[in-house]
């Protein structure tokens, strides 16, 4: 076995991950060759000072630091402003999607049938998208406003199965709650609003929220609810929807 | 007639790294400190601190350097207690808080400026160790050596050769592939060798085990 082969499986062969054979080649080459033994042996010298390297004990002060830090956070959360709360709690759930999707389509798509079809239950969000009662919001502002909806918990990471049938419902739950938060976030901001606004606005909701009872269930209707959802961020949170020319974006 | 084994060389011994006493902690106990933590429990959150400080200090020590060190730390514990919230269990407890520490300390060094892009081309601009300095002892010299070595080199040495973690852990820690995990070790003990010079093992007594005959 020529040297630089060896030498390429040093660090492999001293930390034995080298099998039997690989193992014998190196070691019956390491025998013969002055050099690459030189080699070997300063980079298992190199690697037994580096494991016995003292550890560093962290001061006293760190944990008081710690939660220094914690509370200033805190303080920083609670004055920030509501809208950034719900987008930031809103958003958090977002990139688990993908992932869980791309590392197991085949078993959630399997999984995800079986337990909408073994689960009437599931109709339960459904309701809360679909309704047909009047709008929340009169000319005189809104009447009332539905407490969102609980979140399901999450299952523990080991549960990976449990945790893709569940995904869809927590989704739709989740939608849910930040449509609910931001109607009440629109209460407020409504007080503001030309008479002509608060009709195009409350117009559009109602447009969109049949739109979502119209969707089949599902990605179609998440899909729905996203729009109804993107739709109440502009008109709420940026104002900047041409609520005169209905354009949600 | 000689002896055959007064004529072999003697080899350096392959050997397992297991060099510190690891954080242990069943996946029970994991989950209810998480969920002591998630509650706000100060007894809870205590504890979490005290059984991953020394690792999450001794890691932002040996790559940021011991001036910075605190504040990496600190900085770690705050996304682990404001992380854990959103910590879903896809990897082990211990794992998440390491993955942050190494990405909090390559984070502050890129904030600060000194940090060295991994790869051949930013070996070469490192100077070679001062002669005077390779006679100090050789725990002095790998310190020194380390802070000379490009930022991604110097995590998989710490994770892998000091904290004593497995390529599986290393990996889902740095978010990469085993191989490339043991291909960036085999490369930065290459480096860590330039940079204490040739013939490490005649200047200092290797430590024990380590030079045994095979």
């Amino acid at each position: 076995m020529p040297c630089d082969r060896v030498r390429a499986q040093l660090t492999a062969y001293l930390d034995g991950e080298l099998d039997g054979e690989r193992g014998t080649l190196v070691r019956g080459h390491l025998r013969g060759c002055e050099p690459c033994r030189q080699v070997a042996s300063d980079e298992a010298t190199l690697r037994d000072g580096l494991r016995a390297l003292p550890a560093h004990d962290p001061p006293s002060s760190m944990w008081i630091g710690v939660q220094a830090r914690l509370a200033a956070a805190e303080v920083a959360e609670s004055k920030r402003p509501s809208w950034r709360r719900v987008i930031s709690r809103w958003a958090a759930m977002m990139p688990s999607m993908p992932r869980l999707v791309a590392g197991g389509l085949v078993v959630a798509a399997s999984v995800t049938v079986i337990w909408w079809k073994a689960q009437p239950a599931d109709e339960a969000p459904r309701t809360v998208l679909t309704d047909n009662r009047p709008p929340k919001y009169g000319a005189d502002g809104p009447k009332h406003v539905t407490p969102p909806s609980p979140v399901p918990s999450v299952p523990s990471g080991d549960d990976v199965t449990a945790d893709l049938a569940s995904e869809p419902a927590r989704t739709t739950a989740s939608y849910a709650a930040a449509v609910d938060e931001l109607l009440v976030l629109a209460r407020d901001a409504r007080a503001t609003w030309s008479d002509d606004r608060k009709v195009a606005f409350d117009g559009k909701v109602r447009a969109l929220r049949a739109t979502i009872a119209d969707a089949a269930e599902g990605r179609p209707r998440q899909r729905a609810t996203r729009t109804l959802i993107r739709y109440l961020e502009g008109a709420v949170i940026r104002e900047d929807v041409s609520l005169a020319s209905g354009g949600a974006r | 007639m000689t002896d055959l084994a007064d004529t072999l060389p003697a080899l350096p011994a392959p050997t397992l790294a297991d060099p510190r006493p690891r954080v242990t902690s069943s996946l029970t106990d994991d989950v209810q400190l998480i969920a002591a933590c998630r509650r706000g429990e100060a007894r809870g959150m205590e504890r979490l601190y005290h059984q991953y400080k020394r690792r999450v200090f001794g890691m932002a020590h040996r790559i940021v350097g011991v001036s910075d060190a605190e504040e990496v730390a600190q900085e770690v514990f705050v996304r682990v207690f404001r992380g854990l919230a959103n910590f879903r269990g896809d990897s082990a407890l211990s794992t998440w808080i390491y993955r942050l520490t190494v990405n909090a300390a390559l984070s502050h060094l890129a904030k600060r400026g000194r940090r060295h892009e991994v790869g051949d081309d930013g070996l070469t601009d490192l100077p070679a160790p001062p002669t005077a300095e390779r006679d100090s002892a050789l725990a002095a010299r790998i310190e020194a050596a380390l802070e000379q070595l490009p930022a991604g080199y110097r995590a998989i040495l710490v994770l892998h050769d000091v904290e004593g973690l497995s390529h599986e852990e290393c990996a889902a820690i740095l978010e990469c592939r085993v191989g490339t995990c043991k291909s960036q070790l085999h490369k930065a003990r290459a480096r860590m060798r330039e940079l204490l010079g040739s013939s490490i093992a005649e200047r200092f007594e290797r430590s024990a085990g380590g030079a045994d005959a095979v």
